[in-house]
């Protein structure tokens, strides 16, 4: 048992060495901050898109289309649907009894990106 | 007792699946839906069940004196513990594994910002900690490095309840893998299991646990071995023959090892005013236990383990085998039996290497010549070589037909359980107390 616990530990640290050493041989430049910089919305055109079958969230200043994701989120769509079409950042720090969202959550966000919250 | 010791173990273990339960409970169509959900679904499935096994696997360390009768002794109700940490250790290594690379595949960089988040994520780093801790007091328990020195792995070994304690934070803070609310009950109950075994462990026991006693007699059997007579200073120990205690000495005179605690087992009859342990040099603090002086101060918390089936007197035929000081709760078990003036058909394989190193053996064929049945057989490894099953048998033509007992070093415990199996022995008729606590 002691062995393959041993080899359990390596492979560990062996698969967290992998995935360190592949972000850190990957080009840094990202698609998305080109997107982000090229597409501003306006809170009110994130509120045109207040349903379920047409989802867009803003969350911290970026404005993500959910539509495709609806279905996927753990809780039923119910929950989701008052925050389409609003800055939905409180609901993604605060979710169900004031958790925040898991870090898995939080990087899913990139996926769904589409623009960033215009200053005004 | 074998039936009630697998009952015990079973219910651990069902209590360890139950948050296992809900996660099923909670599981979505959704969670199926491609690689990476399935990976997520693994993941928190790996982190729910890892959890439950380490608060599990903590309350089971508590120690409490009598709770370890139903598993069959300390030393197996320490098996489970030792399971329950080993499978806890693989299922939270492969937890952040399994949720990077799901994450992975929803973009690409995601595996290792889920990883190694900013450093705000308090939960992710909590859980972090939590996991580096559990390498860290786990690492001796599994010999990563080398065997282990018994008092650096116990100090390594107090890390464990800050490691509970992060683990649960960073559970509190993430977790959304049980139906609302469930899960704050769940961990609740497990926490508070995990919390009150280490409440007892490390104040109640230091205060009501350890029982003040003094050394009034100290007796050499041989050169590296002591046997301590200990007078009770308040409350005396109520014990069985065959039991061990946990002796701290309190002489700061020691060369090491005052304050600390070690298991002894006892060499008395219950039935005698004070008890007595055996302590063979084993380790620095047997090293230095064995200079100490009547007059000493020391506690005992006990008893402990579970090793005879009917310690008092002898219904069914027994075959006992030793080595070393592993002697020590056969010769309790035979002072108890002539203080009880009781006979029984007892056939005793006592294996030293020759008949110098025998310990107390004047003593022991005085005793078995007052016990009517007894059979004292002395195995001597460097005239007879290792003991073999021609030997068991020539000397215990029934022995299929008896309870073995079995205590001594790892190599003779092993031998003699494959030379048992070979000649017919049950596994539930042989009882072993294993001394190597890791």
């Amino acid at each position: 048992m002691k062995k393959f616990i041993f080899a359990g530990f390596i492979a560990f640290w062996a698969s967290v060495g992998t995935v360190a050493l592949l972000e850190v041989l990957t080009p840094t430049a990202r698609v998305s901050d080109e997107t982000s910089s090229a597409m501003a919305f306006s809170l009110g055109d994130v509120a045109a898109h207040a349903t379920l079958d047409d989802c867009w969230m803003a969350i911290e200043g970026q404005v993500y289309d959910f539509t495709a994701y609806i279905a996927e989120h753990p809780t039923p769509p119910s929950v989701l649907a008052p925050w389409c079409g609003t800055d939905a950042t409180e609901g993604m720090h605060g979710k169900g009894i004031g958790r925040e969202h898991s870090p898995a959550a939080w990087a899913m966000l990139e996926g769904y990106r589409i623009g960033r919250l215009a200053d005004d | 007792m074998v039936i009630r010791a697998r009952l015990a173990r079973i219910l651990v273990w069902s209590l360890a699946l139950v948050p296992l339960a809900f996660f099923l409970v909670g599981l979505r169509a959704s969670d199926f839906n491609d690689l990476p959900a399935l990976l997520n679904g693994l993941g928190r499935l790996t982190g729910v069940l890892g959890l439950a096994f380490l608060l599990l696997s903590a309350a089971l360390s508590a120690r409490v004196p009598g709770f370890d009768q139903p598993f069959g002794g300390l030393t197996r109700l320490w098996n489970t513990h030792h399971l329950l940490g080993a499978a806890a250790l693989l299922l939270l290594l492969a937890h952040p594994l399994l949720l990077a690379f799901s994450a992975q595949g929803y973009g690409p960089g995601l595996a290792f910002t889920i990883l190694f988040p900013p450093l705000s994520d308090l939960a992710t780093w909590a859980g972090w900690l939590a996991l580096a801790l559990m390498m860290v007091f786990l690492a001796p328990s599994f010999s990563f490095f080398g065997p282990p020195d018994y008092e650096r792995w116990k100090r390594i070994h107090d890390l464990a309840p800050f490691a509970v304690i992060l683990a649960l934070t960073h559970t509190f803070l993430l977790s959304r893998t049980m139906p609302a609310h469930l899960d704050i009950v769940v961990w609740s109950g497990f926490a508070l299991l995990a919390v009150s075994a280490v409440l007892w462990r490390f104040v109640f026991s230091r205060r009501v646990g350890r029982l003040p006693y003094m050394v009034v007699d100290v007796n050499r059997p041989a050169n590296n071995v002591v046997e301590l007579t200990l007078e009770s200073k308040r409350k005396p120990l109520r014990y069985q023959a065959g039991n061990f205690i946990y002796l701290t000495p309190l002489d700061r005179d020691l060369a090491a090892g005052c304050g600390e605690e070690h298991p002894y087992t006892l060499s008395s009859s219950p039935r005698e005013a004070n008890l007595r342990v055996a302590i063979k040099d084993l380790g620095n603090a047997s090293r230095a236990i064995q200079s100490i002086k009547s007059g000493a101060r020391v506690t005992v918390e006990g008893p402990y383990g579970r090793f005879f089936k009917n310690p008092d007197g002898v219904p069914i035929p027994e075959l006992w085998v030793s080595g070393g000081i592993g002697v020590t709760p056969f010769l309790a078990r035979m002072r108890h039996l002539v203080q009880l003036d009781q006979g029984g058909d007892i056939r005793f394989i006592y294996c030293v290497q020759d008949e110098a190193r025998a310990l107390y053996l004047q003593e022991l064929q005085a005793l078995a010549e007052s016990i009517p049945g007894f059979g004292l057989i002395p195995h001597y490894f460097y005239r007879q070589g290792p003991l073999s099953a021609a030997f068991l048998r020539e000397h215990c033509g029934d022995v299929e037909q008896r309870e073995v007992y079995i205590c001594g070093p790892q190599p003779l415990n092993r031998l003699t359980q494959a030379h048992l199996r070979a000649l017919g022995v049950a596994r539930w008729n042989i009882h072993s107390e294993e001394f190597e606590l890791l």
